[in-house]
């Protein structure tokens, strides 16, 4: 991987995912002991228009993480990701909303390898 | 409350330029003091990855310095710089966290080299380090100028610098949260 160690995989997660309320499932954590890279959705009390500005500008990059062969999941829910990335020509990611950590990492543990191609053609 | 507005990379490594991952996705040692001290996290977008892309070379500032891309990161600094000020009316404690030595997110340390440029053939170790900000980092720095909002501290991950130290590196993060 000439020392490069990323994953190739990343999860559109929920902010109740990356900052748990008290007894809530703590998402990043998962995440990271199973190797993914997160992408954070807007806190769900941010005012529509500021979340619409931001979930175009997390479209775009999804797009050019789909256009890799990069995989991509969504967890928890969407508030709206799903309609931004139609907006670019991405389908939904698939989606999970875990009601435990071992929910999610069943989830995680499930999926397929991605299909890389990196720069210089090397496989990912 | 008390906010890390987190550069993307920290929470997802596939961001970086080919050759940088450190890690598969996220940076630990960052979400590790942040949760122990309580810090809400906040990831702000990655510039580089929504311009140039998952191919791109790595690059110094000075590559980066066109009115296209400033305009390009004026437009994510606006998203950032609401986030923050509507926190910002909130009296919530917010602290910026950067990559050091990066061309867009640095906060201490940047790179910069006025000569590069052209087939990417320059050594590997030239001294590109410089004292200084990011472009990103500093048209955020000017967007909430504008708004008449103090620019938050800030703390930079050394990770990509030479020499780094990553019990260093934390300790000087949990320095930064607890000194508001």
């Amino acid at each position: 991987m000439d020392g490069d160690a990323r994953s190739f995989r990343i999860a559109l997660t929920a902010d109740a995912y990356v900052n748990p309320p008290p007894g809530g499932v703590d998402g990043l954590a998962v995440l990271d002991e199973a190797g993914w890279g997160v992408m954070q959705l807007p806190d769900p009390a941010y005012p529509a228009e500021m979340t619409g500005r931001i979930l175009a500008d997390i479209a775009e990059q999804v797009q050019e993480f789909r256009r890799h062969g990069y995989d991509i999941v969504l967890v928890g829910q969407g508030g709206g990701i799903t309609a931004a990335l139609a907006e670019v020509g991405v389908p939904a990611p698939d989606q999970v909303i875990p009601a435990n950590p071992a929910e999610l990492r069943q989830f995680l543990g499930a999926r397929p390898e991605p299909r890389v191609i990196r720069p210089g053609g090397r496989p990912g | 409350m008390s906010v890390a507005f987190v550069a993307h990379c920290l929470l997802n490594q596939n961001s970086k330029t080919d050759g940088g991952a450190r890690c598969p996705g996220v940076y630990s040692p960052a979400v590790e003091v942040l949760r122990a001290k309580g810090w809400r996290i906040e990831q702000m977008p990655c510039p580089e990855l929504a311009f140039t892309g998952l191919n791109r070379f790595w690059a110094v500032r000075e590559q980066y310095d066109t009115p296209a891309h400033r305009r390009h990161c004026q437009r994510l600094a606006a998203g950032v710089a609401d986030a923050i000020s509507l926190r910002a009316e909130r009296g919530e404690d917010i602290v910026l966290i950067g990559i050091e030595g990066s061309p867009s997110m640095g906060v201490c340390v940047t790179s910069s080299d006025p000569l590069r440029g052209g087939r990417p053939e320059w050594p590997d170790g030239a001294p590109e380090l410089t004292s200084g900000e990011g472009i990103f980092i500093e048209e955020l720095r000017l967007e909430l100028e504008r708004r008449g909002i103090g620019f938050p501290r800030v703390a930079g991950m050394t990770h990509p610098l030479p020499g780094h130290d990553e019990e260093a590196e934390k300790a000087s993060l949990g320095s930064v949260l607890d000194n508001g």
